[in-house]
């Protein structure tokens, strides 16, 4: 095994890198990051994308307020309704017990 | 905390770039895409320079980093190692290594073949002489975990090599022969 572990030693020398690895690197460097630009925007469209979520979430809460509002008024318009009913519905026993006693 | 050591960027890549290339050429088999990670890392040093303490620092920092990145590539990328090497003649016009023996050739290509663990404990341990304590400070895994990837590897590329050099030698001879 040791025999083995020195022929790997020699197999995985380190290879010389290309002579413009260093040319490019220095090159990228100098160069300003376009990728600045990109996280800006990524950022700004993140800031959008969360102002229109939490834009239609207000909208959408709004609205749900103005129906449960509305099936409010609505009850509150049958109750009377019913009401309206039930007390034409008592004056008119009134009177004919009324007309009974003449 | 204030250190005395004064790093210079370009001294770094000339004294470090032949590590960094090796260990991403090896870890991923694609020269172009070993040359874009070395440019990666030492783009990542120079953001980072402020806070490397020593020349050891350096170099333990752009090893670890070297093999961090070529983990991302080569899961970002699912290559099939065995392929690359086909690719890597057939795509970049490389010359594998023109001092490199057949015999190293063929021990690149078979660790090509290893599961990746297995590789980079391997690449780590026989290209740059770690110890296994310090692979698993290199690869952020538990020294044990490291110790099973060197042994399991090594039996396994043992055994390839036996397989596939025993083939090698023949083929040889018989070249030779002829």
């Amino acid at each position: 095994m040791e025999e083995f572990e020195e022929e790997l030693r020699q197999a995985f020398e380190r290879r010389p890198a290309p002579p413009s690895l260093k040319r490019r690197l220095m090159e990228r460097r100098r160069t300003p990051r376009p990728r600045s630009y990109t996280v800006v925007w990524q950022r700004l469209a993140a800031c959008l994308v969360l102002a229109a979520f939490m834009g239609s979430a207000a909208v959408w809460h709004q609205r749900e307020e103005c129906r449960k509002g509305e099936a409010a008024r609505e009850q509150v318009l049958i109750a009377l309704r019913i009401t309206g009913h039930a007390l034409n519905h008592m004056n008119q026993q009134l009177a004919a017990r009324g007309r009974v006693r003449k | 905390m204030a250190h005395d050591w004064q790093p210079d960027f370009e001294q770094l890549v000339d004294e470090h770039q032949s590590m960094v290339f090796s260990l991403a050429l090896r870890m991923t088999g694609d020269r172009g895409l070993a040359e874009e990670i070395a440019q990666d890392v030492f783009l990542e040093l120079d953001r980072y320079l402020g806070k490397i303490e020593s020349a050891d620092h350096a170099r333990f920092w752009l090893r670890r980093v070297a093999m961090n990145r070529s983990a991302d590539a080569l899961r970002r990328r699912r290559v099939r190692c065995l392929d690359l090497w086909v690719e890597m003649e057939d795509h970049h016009g490389i010359r594998v290594e023109e001092r490199a023996s057949p015999l190293a050739i063929r021990l690149e290509q078979l660790l090509a073949t290893l599961p990746e663990p297995q590789r980079a404990a391997l690449v780590l341990r026989y290209q740059e002489d770690l110890t296994p304590e310090e692979i698993a400070a290199t690869l952020q895994s538990p020294l044990a975990t490291v110790k099973s990837h060197l042994q399991r590897g090594l039996k396994l590329l043992r055994a390839k090599a036996q397989c596939h050099l025993k083939e090698y030698i023949r083929v040889k001879e018989q070249a030779s022969g002829a």
